[in-house]
């Protein structure tokens, strides 16, 4: 869905125009500079934190933000907020990263299989991801990460595994439209093998949507994953998540609000980027196939 | 296909799913109880000493064959037989079953506000869309959107009860109580709401049929009210039962927040206490609550939608 479908003009009888071209790029490029600035800020402060987001001084407790050296402010224990949040990126990111390429990898082969299938199997799979989806999926994992632990793999894989049948039924959905395509059915008929057509010629043009799932996954994992560690069922409670960083926050609403507004602005700002990527790809390619016309 | 039979169809289907989601979440969570370590030293808590551990085993037949254990924990589920909670000595489905008016209260609520709030929001954006101010509108609800539930949920405890201290935060303690956690569940539907009615509008005031309306003299309030927010109802009822299951999720984390007294809030303890039979008997409520919701909103799909009116006619 695009941001801005635009109706009809008096009498004029228009289907609703999808973003231009241009619209799309720009909320592209705004939203990849925004996931560039992330990425560069993970790789330079993220992984190798400064040592104030784990040691702070204790004379040096709740400053306000910009003062004192304080950038973004100190917490309880007088820890910088920025360096915590820096070092929280490796957590927060790392594990939405890897719990979207766990679920788009899934969902894709589940549902281009299901979309070569015909007959039972294609029903038993329909099944079962209508399902898996109509159940709220932070339940499934708040009670997993209980038996397994808390931590980054255990966090990654419960999110991954719990989220592929969104993308499974999207791509089922698409590849379904794909393989009554003319050359998809010229393909079959001059006698490729099915897996060769499903590799070369439907997982190609399921790029765009595969883009576009990739970047909403990857926000929507964030969030999950921010979730989870509020709820203190996420990441180890040592670890300066996000989540973490919020949860930690709810003692000090009143002495430290911006202990608070930090991580959440994190937040946003990275879901924000994702979305606006997301809703770009999706406008662009719309576009440049002409449905939009 | 007359409008009987859809709606017998669409029950059986539901039927079905909410069996096999029982029979499919009930078996992970036996083999992940057993795959985690030893269950009886889980079900008796962190500092039980060996005795207790072996009186569990013991109790919940734990030191028998695998399938043995599992064809009885079946059987008791069939049963709607969870056990006692490990925490109080309690039926753990009464214990469920107690708090399930304050969960639905929370969710009815937040349903409402996002109706209120997105039916005439979406229908204004969508319905002349091009309009710079509705363009900058869009922008807002675009950022809006980046905001996860609970941290509008926070940003609304800072607002109201930290800064301006109009409202109080803890509970629920009569119908003022309630304003802030309907609404912190309301912000995690309501610009996905706005931008899906927005849509549906715009596509409806597209169609032939409003060109032709318009041709004999409708009014824009004519129009939007006759003809192109029906559309956009349908298209919201559908989402209702969809997002049903992301409300209970969300409302996992705002009663935890909030302190509200629902079961998603006893889940949430539960699993931190390792109290299983809870655990079991909420996740069970809960696939039972979605199901039936889904299967009300296929039959309230099936008696709006003017094309199985009139197929059932």
């Amino acid at each position: 869905m695009s941001m801005q479908d635009t109706g009809a003009r008096g009498l004029l009888p228009r289907r609703p125009r999808a973003l231009s071209l241009r619209a799309a790029d720009a909320m592209l490029a705004t939203g990849l500079v925004m996931a560039g600035l992330l990425l560069v800020l993970t790789l330079v402060f993220g992984l190798n934190p400064p040592a104030s987001a784990n040691t702070g001084s204790l004379m040096a407790r709740f400053r306000p933000p910009a003062l004192d050296g304080y950038l973004f402010g100190s917490d309880q224990l007088g820890r910088s907020m920025a360096a915590r949040m820096a070092a929280g990126m490796p957590w927060s990111l790392g594990i939405a990263l890897v719990a979207a390429v766990i679920a788009l990898t899934i969902g894709t082969v589940v549902g281009l299989v299901a979309a070569w299938v015909p007959g039972w199997p294609r029903r038993v799979i329909r099944m079962l991801i209508d399902t898996v989806i109509a159940f709220p999926s932070l339940v499934i994992a708040v009670t997993v990460i209980a038996l397994l632990g808390r931590g980054f793999w255990p966090l990654a894989v419960t999110l991954g595994l719990a989220t592929w049948p969104i993308a499974a039924r999207v791509v089922y959905a698409e590849a379904m439209s794909i393989v009554k395509r003319e050359y998809v059915v010229a393909a079959e008929l001059a006698g490729v093998s099915g897996a060769k057509i499903l590799l070369v010629h439907v997982l190609p043009a399921l790029r765009p949507t595969l883009l576009t799932m990739f970047a909403f996954t990857f926000a929507d994992m964030l969030i999950a994953e921010s979730a989870l560690s509020f709820l203190g069922l996420g990441v180890p409670l040592s670890a300066p998540s996000w989540g973490n960083m919020l949860s930690e926050s709810r003692e000090y609403l009143v002495t430290a609000p911006w202990m608070m507004l930090v991580p959440a602005g994190a937040i946003v700002f990275a879901v924000v980027a994702l979305n606006l990527i997301g809703d770009g790809i999706a406008a662009a390619s719309r576009r440049r196939s002409g449905r939009a016309s | 296909m007359t409008r009987g039979l859809a709606i017998r169809d669409a029950l059986l289907r539901r039927g079905l799913e909410l069996l096999v989601l029982l029979v499919s979440i009930s078996t992970l969570l036996f083999f992940l109880l057993r795959l985690s370590g030893d269950p009886a030293a889980v079900l008796a808590g962190d500092e039980a000493d060996p005795e207790t551990v072996a009186l569990i085993s013991a109790r919940y037949g734990l030191d028998e064959p695998l399938l043995t254990q599992y064809l009885r924990y079946i059987g008791a589920i069939v049963t709607l037989d969870f056990g006692d909670s490990l925490r109080s000595q309690t039926d753990a489905l009464a214990l469920v079953m107690e708090r399930l008016g304050s969960t639905l209260l929370l969710a009815v609520l937040a349903l409402v506000i996002t109706a209120v709030i997105s039916l005439p929001l979406g229908a204004w954006l969508g319905f002349r869309p091009d309009a710079t101010t509705r363009k900058w509108v869009n922008g807002l609800v675009f950022v809006l959107q980046g905001i996860p539930g609970y941290i509008a949920g926070l940003l609304l405890i800072q607002l109201f009860v930290v800064e301006l201290r109009w409202l109080t935060s803890i509970g629920n303690a009569g119908p003022s109580s309630w304003i802030l956690p309907a609404l912190t569940l309301a912000s995690f539907l309501v610009p996905k709401m706005v931008r899906v009615v927005a849509a549906n509008t715009a596509e409806a005031m597209a169609e032939d049929y409003i060109r032709t309306a318009r041709a004999t003299g409708a009014s824009d309030g004519e129009l939007l009210m006759n003809h192109a927010l029906p559309n956009a109802v349908l298209g919201a009822t559908a989402l209702i039962g969809t997002q049903f299951a992301f409300l209970m999720s969300g409302s996992l984390i705002t009663e935890v927040i909030f302190a509200w007294p629902g079961f998603g809030a006893l889940l949430v303890s539960s699993v931190e206490r390792l109290d299983f039979p809870v655990v079991q008997a909420a996740v069970f409520v809960i696939a039972v609550l979605v199901s039936l919701v889904n299967a009300a909103t296929d039959v309230a799909f099936s008696l709006i939608d003017p094309r199985l009116r009139a197929a059932g006619s």
